[in-house]
């Protein structure tokens, strides 16, 4: 169960600032409690997404490493 | 050193610094009022702050002549707007999309062939008639401290020489309240992994300087330099007339290969394609916003922003305020307005 979530955004490749804006929107939309991973390929949306998740309500779980300048966030809906 | 050696070396290192401080204006611009994150705005102004002092200092001591860009206000609303409107869609402003084709982004290079094409026929090409609509410069004869370059008599409009008093005091006063809002304002929390707002913005402030210095008419500048690269490369019909290189098309050439460089080194480089191919219309359009506005109002992002801001060049903070109407407007029309009709 853990490991399972709710949603997934595949940002990979899309145009600054869509990742950033689609993150937002989704997390602002989730449930309490609810989870969503977000990939990305772009150390800015790495560094700026955490800041606009918590203005959105949510929290960062983990980011890892999953590929050549590719990262996963893991978020959940407070 | 030739000043094509200079344009270029100054250029490697700009790409490397706009690569790890991810020094991007439409971004900055952006969230400020959005995000309400001011991370990458007070790294600019850190910059902005630091180039006023130095291109004073340097006029000072004999070794520039300071030359703002003409003021043509409505070139510099008009344009400016454009510009504004065009960086949203292209997806990043003028340093963004050329350091960005660097890192291996395809759509910023999509959107920097049409933002320099288009401000190529803007300046002397097919599109140079639209510059009559906007009518000739404002100027002035005087000229405080002789700091100023002057074109038979003519200086562009800065605050001090509008108002006719010593530079120095204009930049002294501006230093201090950018100083001001630097220490008193909050920053917004961000990890990094490149260079912090602080040496982000202080390395873009001294290679602003030294790109004054080296170039000597004028400090940095993107859209000048677009230019120069696409009619220097494509060369004139008249192979007896051929355009040479100059040294603010290798301060472009110069940024992608540091980017380039800093994307490789910090294993940031990768080939980014967009999934929906309809980006690629979104950002030539985007392109062709920004080479318009850029084109008539006499600069982009950097050229007005981080070169212009410091003159305190009348035509700079004009063009700055409508690059920033344009952004808020575009920002507002592709993201905020969907949202609240659904809601």
């Amino acid at each position: 169960m853990a490991s399972k979530v709710d949603y997934t955004l595949d940002e990979r490749g899309e145009v600054c600032p869509i990742p950033d804006v689609e993150t937002r929107r989704k997390v602002k939309e989730m449930k309490s409690g609810e989870t969503l991973e977000v990939l990305i390929d772009y150390a800015l949306s790495k560094e700026r997404i955490p800041v606009s998740v918590k203005a959105a309500g949510g929290e960062v779980l983990s980011i890892e490493e999953s590929g050549p300048s590719e990262w996963k966030i893991t978020i959940k809906k407070l | 050193m030739s000043a094509i050696i200079q344009g270029l070396l100054v250029g490697i290192v700009f790409g490397v610094v706009l690569q790890r401080s991810r020094l991007c204006f439409n971004s900055a611009i952006r969230d400020v009022k959005f995000s309400h994150d001011n991370y990458l705005m007070k790294m600019a102004l850190v910059g902005i702050l630091i180039e006023t002092i130095g291109f004073q200092a340097a006029a000072q001591f004999g070794w520039i002549k300071l030359s703002p860009i003409a003021f043509i206000p409505a070139a510099q609303i008009v344009g400016g707007f454009f510009f504004g409107m065009g960086m949203v869609l292209a997806g990043g402003c003028a340093s963004g999309i050329t350091y960005r084709i660097g890192e291996g982004y395809v759509t910023a290079l999509v959107a920097a062939v049409f933002f320099g094409v288009t401000a190529a026929a803007v300046r002397g090409g097919a599109l140079s008639f639209v510059n009559k609509w906007f009518g000739t410069a404002i100027t002035t004869t005087n000229n405080p401290g002789g700091v100023y370059s002057a074109n038979n008599g003519a200086v562009n409009l800065t605050i001090a020489s509008w108002l006719n008093i010593n530079p120095w005091i204009i930049a002294i006063i501006s230093a201090v309240i950018l100083l001001a809002v630097i220490l008193f304002t909050k920053t917004t929390e961000r990890k990094v992994s490149g260079l912090n707002w602080v040496w982000g913005g202080v390395a873009v402030g001294v290679i602003g300087i030294i790109g004054y210095l080296s170039q000597k008419t004028y400090a940095l500048g993107i859209t000048g330099g677009w230019i120069n690269l696409l009619r220097a490369t494509t060369g004139s019909l008249d192979p007896t007339k051929p355009v040479p290189y100059n040294w603010i098309g290798m301060l472009v050439f110069g940024i992608i290969i540091g980017s380039f460089i800093a994307a490789l080194l910090s294993k940031e480089f990768k080939l980014r394609l967009p999934k929906d191919p309809k980006t690629f219309a979104k950002v030539a359009l985007g392109g062709i916003f920004m080479g318009f506005g850029a084109g008539v109002a006499g600069g982009c992002n950097i050229g007005h922003i981080l070169s212009g801001l410091p003159h305190l060049a009348i035509s700079s903070i004009v063009a700055t305020i409508f690059f920033v109407l344009g952004n808020w407007f575009m920002y507002w029309w592709l993201f905020e307005r969907q949202r609240s009709k659904r809601s």
